[in-house]
């Protein structure tokens, strides 16, 4: 079942290309490698203007004492050491990495076990649809239904009252919020990765289902033997998608807390992200932008270890079906 | 990394096109053809339909029409001076900005590229000359002066805080207000004994957290002694004990019960709600709080306030934040940009801003309205004048290390003790850093 080579499929995001083996001898090869630059080269070009030059200016301005206008004085690495010796960005760093893993495996894990649920429901096209919604809703929208929900006089606190509840929790104190946003997010993405992940389960063709029930599998036999090894390639797309977006996560946090932008959102709650926004625009104070752009770049540096680790931890040959 | 190669394919895209969007909305406004008087480029921190863009609306086509140059206006809201960052790198630099002091002074004032507006303070409107318009007092605060000496700055409103109640509820204060902590406090308890909640917060907003124990270093120890604390590299400056004092009654307020239960969980706006429907009697906040509670207040709601205690035997003093022009030293079209921010001091202009906008006027001979007639007089008594935590600018200093662990104290956290020598700390580690 499982073949050597890598076929592209073009349904979901093809993984890792390694170069063609035997070095283009049919008439469809020579053609692709035609077309290469007419259709990369555009692409490329963007990319090099809007990404590549900005982070290599972003690298030297890091390694810079600048306001965002006026002089610039060379200061080395000093910026770095300054963001590593800062507490506050050890747990805004801290904060990151828990929303990438924790709230990561958890929405794997329900995203998955939706999967299974959904794949043999009645009306699972509306239930899709249903999970997928959250994540249409802009994050201001939560920010701001939050205080609504969770205010000390809130939805929350007013049902709760019936029940005898008067020393409810604080649900939006400075400690608090946090898990609160990673609830949140675990709310709103799941039903985006459930979606995809669908996708995959949807074209295992249905004889293997026949095949399982015949042998009488467990339902956990089916996810551990056929479902899983044949979704690999969409679960690891996922994987990829999610690193990259949890590190970015910024608006959430900033409405959140910190009054859907009046203020601050509590150290409590920052990620990287918000730390980098904070150095360079908090309006507060003079923008300090070599340090802001020393933690962007640390972020950047730690999103590219990451997507590189995770697709060597996830590299499965392709099967095909 | 195809993968990740596609997917930035995907974002690089969507961000030309973007760029190609703004590009085409620059074009726009750029490309109007000027009239004789010349053109100036103005980027607002007011928005369309705010009671202010609608006085300084005005104020421009009165502008136009006398001296026939062309204002390019764009009522960008409060992000204009983030954007002006970046700008201030292109040749799309405006010729004239407006903003609070605490945003203008980190990206123009104090990076040097602020122009200095002698012509402007120089300039007659209404027979006498601007410099002389502006109450000498606020032109003390030496921060809106340049390395050179010369003011960058023109403000043309003032925001202030004091401590404001329902006149119709607590009369007897207007008559008869605290004049200082002791007597602040004998009111607060007095409340709590009648089984009032004396005092709401916001708690979420570090900013209006930090107005109590900035303002009571201020009153005790005089304008500028927080920011001299701040700047102090030992931390050495902490150990004072008129520093402690002032912690330890922020941390009377703080675990003292006088305030909504649950202010240390909540988000903004719903304890100034709370406190504008009858939940509190004081709120500490700004002189904007009758604009913005306005719409929610309690019917019959009279609002008046006191200023922020002071202490017995120093002079009378009030927060005075600016809120004015600058004009970047790239300008292109710097003279005419003066003339502009002269013109719209005129008392028509700044009548409408007390009367139509309620705000607070920085020329003294402005009208005001009803609703700031005491934090005016406050104002008007005031000796000497501070600015919101005592302007203090350092990078990151306020945002990093002041606000978080005067949070801790205010929301009850930590006690006046561990909040000074938290603060040491991180201070001498902030300075370490800063190098």
């Amino acid at each position: 079942m499982s073949a050597p080579t890598i076929k592209r499929t073009g349904r979901a995001p093809a993984p890792a290309q390694k170069p063609e083996r035997g070095p283009g001898g049919s008439s469809i090869d020579r053609q692709r490698r035609k077309l290469l630059v007419p259709f990369v080269g555009p692409a490329f070009v963007f990319y090099t203007i809007l990404f590549i030059v900005p982070a290599i200016a972003a690298a030297w301005i890091s390694l810079n004492e600048w306001a965002g206008s006026g002089p610039m004085t060379f200061v080395g690495f000093k910026n770095y050491i300054q963001v590593f010796q800062d507490p506050l960005f050890v747990k805004s760093f801290i904060n990151t990495l828990l929303l990438l893993f924790v709230v990561g495996a958890v929405i794997f894990i329900l995203a998955f076990a939706m999967t299974l649920v959904l794949r043999d429901m009645a009306g699972k096209k509306v239930v899709r649809n249903v999970i997928f919604f959250p994540h249409l809703v802009n994050a201001l929208v939560f920010g701001v239904l939050a205080g609504f929900i969770f205010n000390p006089g809130g939805m929350v606190n007013t049902l709760l009252k019936p029940f005898g509840v008067t020393e409810s929790p604080a649900w939006l104190a400075q400690d608090n919020i946090f898990p609160l946003i990673m609830a949140t997010m675990v709310a709103t993405t799941t039903g985006y990765f459930t979606t995809i992940l669908m996708a995959g389960v949807d074209r295992i063709p249905p004889y293997f289902y026949e095949d399982c029930a015949l042998a009488g599998a467990t339902a956990f036999q089916r996810l551990r033997y056929v479902i899983l090894p044949l979704t690999w390639d969409v679960f690891g797309t996922c994987a990829v998608l999610w690193t990259i977006s949890s590190i970015k996560i910024f608006e959430i946090i900033w409405v959140f807390g910190g009054s859907s932008g009046a203020g601050i959102p509590p150290t409590q709650s920052w990620t990287t992200a918000v730390y980098t926004y904070v150095t360079a625009f908090s309006g507060q104070s003079t923008p300090a932008y070599g340090a802001a752009t020393a933690s962007a770049i640390i972020s950047l540096a730690l999103v590219s270890v990451l997507v590189v680790l995770l697709r060597r931890a996830m590299r499965r040959d392709a099967i095909e079906f | 990394m195809s993968t990740t190669f596609r997917f930035s394919k995907t974002l690089a895209v969507l961000a030309g096109a973007a760029l190609a969007l703004t590009a085409c909305g620059g074009g726009a406004t750029t490309g109007a053809g000027a009239k004789d008087g010349g053109t100036v480029t103005y980027w607002s921190m007011w928005k369309v339909g705010e009671p202010q863009q609608k006085v300084i609306a005005d104020a421009i086509t009165d502008f136009e029409k006398q001296t026939g140059a062309t204002v390019k206006v764009q009522w960008q809201g409060r992000s204009n001076t983030t954007k002006l960052v970046p700008a201030l790198n292109t040749n799309n630099v405006p010729d004239i900005v407006d903003g609070a002091y605490a945003k203008l002074a980190p990206v123009l004032g104090n990076t040097g590229e602020a122009l200095p507006l002698t012509d402007a303070y120089a300039t007659v409107v209404d027979g006498k000359k601007v410099s002389d318009l502006i109450p000498s007092k606020y032109l003390a605060a030496s921060n809106i002066k340049g390395a050179d000496g010369q003011p960058w700055m023109l403000p043309y409103s003032l925001s202030s805080d004091a401590i404001w109640f329902n006149a119709a509820k607590n009369p007897g204060l207007v008559t008869a207000p605290p004049a200082n902590w002791d007597g602040f406090m004998a009111l607060l308890n007095k409340e709590k004994a009648a089984g009032q909640v004396p005092l709401a917060a916001d708690g979420d907003i570090a900013g209006y957290n930090s107005a109590w124990f900035s303002n009571l270093v201020i009153h005790s120890e005089g304008p500028g002694s927080f920011a001299k604390i701040a700047a102090d590299k030992t931390g050495a400056a902490w150990d004072s004990p008129a520093v402690l004092a002032a912690a330890q009654k922020v941390q009377q307020l703080a675990q003292g019960g006088y305030l909504i239960n649950g202010y240390n969980a909540s988000k903004w706006p719903a304890q100034q709600q709370a406190w504008a429907n009858g939940g509190a009697e004081l709120l500490l906040n700004g002189s904007w709080i009758p604009t913005e509670t306005g719409t929610y207040a309690a019917k019959g709601f009279q609002y008046s306030s006191f200023p922020f205690p002071g202490v017995t035997g120093r002079p009378a003093m009030a927060r005075a934040d600016f809120v004015g022009w600058a004009i970047p030293k790239k300008a292109k079209n710097p003279a005419l940009a003066q003339k502009l921010a002269a013109f719209m001091l005129n008392k028509k202009y700044q009548d409408a801003y007390g009367t139509r906008a309620l705000v607070l006027p920085i020329r003294a001979d402005a009208l005001t309205a009803p609703e700031m007639a005491t934090v005016k007089k406050a104002l008007d008594n005031a000796t000497e004048v501070y600015q919101a935590d005592d302007g203090v600018t350092f990078p990151g200093y306020t945002t990093k290390v002041y606000w978080p662990i005067d949070d801790e104290l205010f929301l009850g956290k930590i006690n006046a003790t561990q909040f000074v020598a938290k603060m040491k700390t991180a201070q001498i580690a902030y300075w370490k850093a800063q190098g």
